[in-house]
């Protein structure tokens, strides 16, 4: 069950991505064309590609939590017997969660604080910097899966 | 309570912690600290969308990922093994330059052990090179290209250090290729010591295989021309090669299904992608933090009272560097040192280009040091050989490594040339 969700929200997250990452390509290459070309620019090219940079930055540190592929400093785990490596699996789970909880937090605050200052003109571009929040959620969901699941295999074979 | 915080973070690092969980818990720790908001470490996190060169990473990756899926290492083998694998020691001169071409693209993250290592291990073997020094030799090799464009440690350092992109692909140039033709030269040495067998010079040979890498050996010139020539900004190059990456992959070359496929590579970037830039974003964070707690001042006032001139804050940054490139992987280190190292080497008239190329070059080193890395691990994986032993294979290389190293500290103009 609790392994099927985890497949299904990847998945979603797989598909954001994609979508973040080739509307983010389009964007730039139109704003090269209608540039050179037409004379002019895309309108709010630049500030929704910035934002789109966001959704694939969250997107794909959730997806790299969920595979494990962090980039991590692991000195000593390095040089521990995978014995001693599996035990230290959960705990490092749980604290990855606790941080990205905390994060998460913050996100939310600091999105709540932009909401209620925001002009009403720019309420577009806050509502789409929920991904703020949001992405330290997600974060924290592949932390708790990973926690509640266990090291899998294609994580020891990595 | 930062002085039992900072000790226990190390640990938990070392123990397999992420590096940005690590990051973010400083940054909460010295908020909570300071009586902050820890809404404050998510401001700065916002500003990474700011960067308008930031866009470039995603691109640039995904091209990475799209050429070693699309065969673009295959092709690059034929071409250079055609144009230099009849001279003496040739087929390691071929490996040194393919590694060096593809890392540019594939970023340092080990692909290039991975896609290349497999194919040229068993070609190098076959002529009769010592396992030493292949397996060295290709160790060595997986960052060998880093300074050269489009290379994200590049990209990354020039975002983090507030410095010109298109200068520092400007300044790379001449030390990398130092470093290309000191190898080279000993791989020239190695082959003519062994008296190894190498097949003659054939012109017949050269040309198809140029036809079937020319869409491949143009993008570094693309990329040099759109940004020199001023068509292009950074950003949009990276757009330009992404487009054409997947244009040449799958209407050219047809080695990659859109429909297949696309989902995958998207997702392989992604990750390369997410798990770089939530670091860049919450270190963002802790030194905004650091910096209003003036560790940086601080820092500064100690290293003047204990070193007087700008050459032995070189011989101490080199020292410094070469540590932290054995415990850190390239990027993390560069997020988390060059906003503290930055305002030193200002301090003792080190130009921050300079100062790119010598940090890149350090860690560069780094890369196949124990006891992290990162190098070292992907071999041991990919040629199943332990760690120590391709350490111990690795010696000679860093060894001519270290002398190029001295030589681009030492010799701004090697990196300045320019100016």
């Amino acid at each position: 069950m609790l392994e099927r969700l985890q497949r299904l929200v990847m998945r979603l997250e797989t598909l954001l991505v994609c979508v973040s990452l080739l509307l983010l390509l389009a964007l730039t290459l139109g704003q090269i064309l209608a540039r050179n070309f037409l004379e002019t620019g895309i309108p709010h090219a630049d500030t929704i590609a910035r934002l789109l940079l966001l959704y694939v930055t969250f997107f794909g540190a959730a997806l790299a939590t969920a595979h494990d592929r962090h980039i991590k400093v692991d000195v000593i785990a390095h040089w521990l017997s995978p014995v001693w490596r599996n035990r230290l699996f959960r705990p490092v789970q749980f604290l990855g969660m606790v941080v990205s909880c905390l994060l998460a937090v913050a996100a939310w605050r600091f999105w709540q604080d932009e909401w209620q200052f925001a002009a009403q003109s720019d309420r577009w571009h806050v509502l789409v910097n929920l991904i703020l929040p949001t992405g330290f959620g997600l974060l924290t969901l592949h932390f708790l899966f990973a926690l509640l699941l266990g090291e899998k295999r294609e994580h020891r074979q990595t | 309570m930062m002085a039992v915080a900072i000790p226990l973070l190390v640990l938990l690092a070392t123990l397999g912690l992420p590096l940005f969980a690590v990051l973010a818990a400083g940054g909460l720790l010295a908020a909570h600290q300071a009586g902050l908001d820890p809404a404050v470490l998510i401001i700065e996190l916002n500003r990474i969308s700011s960067s308008p060169n930031l866009i470039a990473i995603p691109l640039f990756t995904f091209a990475g990922v799209v050429l070693a899926a699309g065969g673009s290492p295959q092709r690059l083998i034929t071409f250079f093994n055609a144009f230099l694998g009849w001279l003496p020691g040739g087929l390691g001169s071929v490996a040194l330059t393919v590694c060096a071409f593809f890392t540019a693209f594939s970023g340092a993250s080990g692909v290039t052990i991975l896609a290349l290592g497999g194919m040229l291990y068993p070609m190098l073997r076959q002529v009769g090179y010592p396992e030493r020094f292949c397996l060295g030799l290709l160790t060595s090799s997986g960052s060998l290209g880093i300074l050269f464009a489009p290379s994200l440690a590049v990209l990354v350092y020039g975002i983090v250090a507030g410095v010109s992109i298109d200068q520092l692909f400007l300044a790379g140039i001449v030390p990398g290729f130092i470093l290309l033709a000191m190898l080279i030269g000993y791989s020239f040495v190695a082959g003519l010591k062994a008296h190894l067998p190498h097949h003659p010079f054939e012109l017949r040979a050269i040309w198809p295989a140029f036809r079937k890498s020319i869409w491949d050996l143009f993008l570094p010139f693309g990329i040099l021309i759109g940004i020199f020539g001023g068509f292009v900004t950074v950003s949009e190059v990276s757009a330009c090669t992404a487009a054409y990456v997947l244009f040449i992959e799958c209407v050219v070359h047809r080695t990659i299904s859109l429909h297949r496929q696309l989902t995958e590579l998207i997702r392989e970037a992604s990750i390369l992608v997410g798990s770089l830039l939530i670091i860049l974003g919450v270190a963002m964070g802790l030194t905004n933090i650091m910096i209003d707690a003036q560790i940086p001042m601080q820092l500064l006032a100690w290293v003047e009272t204990h070193v007087d001139s700008h050459l032995q804050f070189l011989l101490l940054l080199n020292l410094f560097l070469l540590v932290v490139g054995a415990m850190m992987d390239i990027f993390s280190a560069m997020i988390v040192m060059v906003p503290l190292i930055l305002p030193l080497a200002q301090r003792y008239g080190v130009d921050p280009v300079h100062l790119g190329i010598i940090m890149l070059a350090n860690l560069e080193l780094g890369y196949s040091t124990p006891p992290v890395g990162l190098n070292l691990f992907i071999a041991c994986q990919r040629f199943k050989k332990p760690v120590l032993s391709l350490f111990r294979a690795t010696l000679p290389f860093l060894a001519i490594m270290l002398v190029w190293l001295v030589i681009v500290t030492y010799l701004p103009q090697t990196s300045l040339w320019w100016r």
